[in-house]
């Protein structure tokens, strides 16, 4: 055999064998903590940040079939992993009220300044991108979230 | 024929040492459990030695590098600012405070870590630093500072919603603009030791 197809047949080995470490599924059963049961969320918000957010930020993940394929499925799990200890939409009652409020605004300052959705996201879903629309209808029902629950701010 | 046979052993091999490995990491992880075990056992026995003081000390330095547009040393503070606040005594608050400090201690570290991981963006530190301010604006204005300290205002910051800072000079610096608007904004309160 010649050493190309040596490395050839190793590299093959390699993607072969690296196919049976799967990373633990993000697949939990409906949680009472979740955003909505906290904050009034509008079925229009609620179905924009489900279709473009809750994929990292939430206790289940919507795969899509490239997980099962090695190492795109060990990138998505780091990703999500990371997505839920920032925000997890799912456990938003855990917070406590002033919490909720930074939660809230750094969404609509990451939404704001582009840094979320995250591009390498959205270039493979191409529809958990914002709509004009929809970023403008998710940015004002935070704005006025914010305002109404830091109004309502416990004073000690 | 021989060669398959190469393979297979090749592929068993491997299969096998995966196993192997996932065991080792398993231990790993135990190993640096018993170490953050330990770590946190010689952080109880200094908590006594962080108090409040070491909050606000870490918080005027986050804002002292703010002033200076320096998020490195903002970043740095930002680790401190986590250290103190994760190791401070609740048990120095009165009781009424207490529901105080629990409401607001998660709220601080998050900011704090946001701004020690982000040295390279003064403007997403800015933006937690607003928000961080107020909550510590609370703590030491409910517990009383060790030093006196002033809250000041920037009208311009957030939209024009303005935000607050805390300072322990009189004279204004304005950590929200840097040197680009150092003296704009008010003292709006003295918060006496």
């Amino acid at each position: 055999m010649s050493i190309k197809k040596k490395i050839g047949l190793g590299l093959m080995l390699v993607f072969f064998v690296i196919q049976f470490i799967r990373p633990d599924r993000n697949v939990n059963p409906y949680s009472n903590a979740e955003i909505s049961t906290v904050l009034n969320l509008p079925t229009n918000v609620d179905g924009v940040l489900k279709n473009t957010c809750y994929d990292c930020h939430s206790n289940n993940t919507n795969y899509p079939w490239y997980s099962n394929i090695q190492p795109a499925g060990w990138f998505l799990a780091r990703h999500i992993k990371k997505g839920k200890e920032e925000l997890n939409f799912n456990e938003f009652d855990t917070y406590s009220q002033r919490r909720m409020i930074s939660k809230l605004k750094s969404v609509l300052n990451s939404i704001k300044d582009g840094s979320m959705p995250l591009l390498s996201y959205t270039l493979l879903h191409g529809n958990a991108r914002f709509s004009e629309r929809n970023k403008a209808l998710v940015q004002d029902w935070l704005t006025s979230k914010i305002d109404s629950l830091s109004s309502q701010k416990k004073t000690y | 024929m021989k060669s398959l046979l190469i393979i297979i052993t090749a592929i068993t091999t491997i299969l096998s040492s995966c196993g192997d490995q996932k065991s080792n990491t398993h231990n790993t992880d135990k190993n640096s459990d018993s170490l953050n075990n330990s770590r946190s056992k010689s952080d109880t026995a200094k908590v006594q030695e962080y108090s409040l003081n070491d909050v606000t000390t870490a918080y005027l330095q986050l804002k002292n590098a703010l002033v200076s547009d320096n998020s490195k040393e903002a970043a740095s503070a930002g680790k401190k600012l986590s250290d103190a606040m994760q190791a401070l005594d609740k048990t120095s608050f009165k009781t009424d405070h207490e529901k105080l400090y629990n409401e607001v201690k998660d709220d601080i570290n998050d900011h704090a870590e946001h701004i020690n991981s982000n040295p390279n963006n003064i403007d997403h530190q800015r933006e937690h630093f607003d928000m961080l301010s107020q909550d510590v604006y609370d703590l030491v204005n409910v517990a009383r500072p060790a030093q006196t300290l002033y809250k000041d205002y920037c009208p311009m910051y957030n939209n024009k919603k303005g935000a607050v800072w805390l300072s322990e000079t009189k004279e204004i610096k304005n950590p929200y603009y840097g040197k680009k608007m150092l003296t704009c904004g008010e003292v709006k309160e003295e918060i006496k030791k």
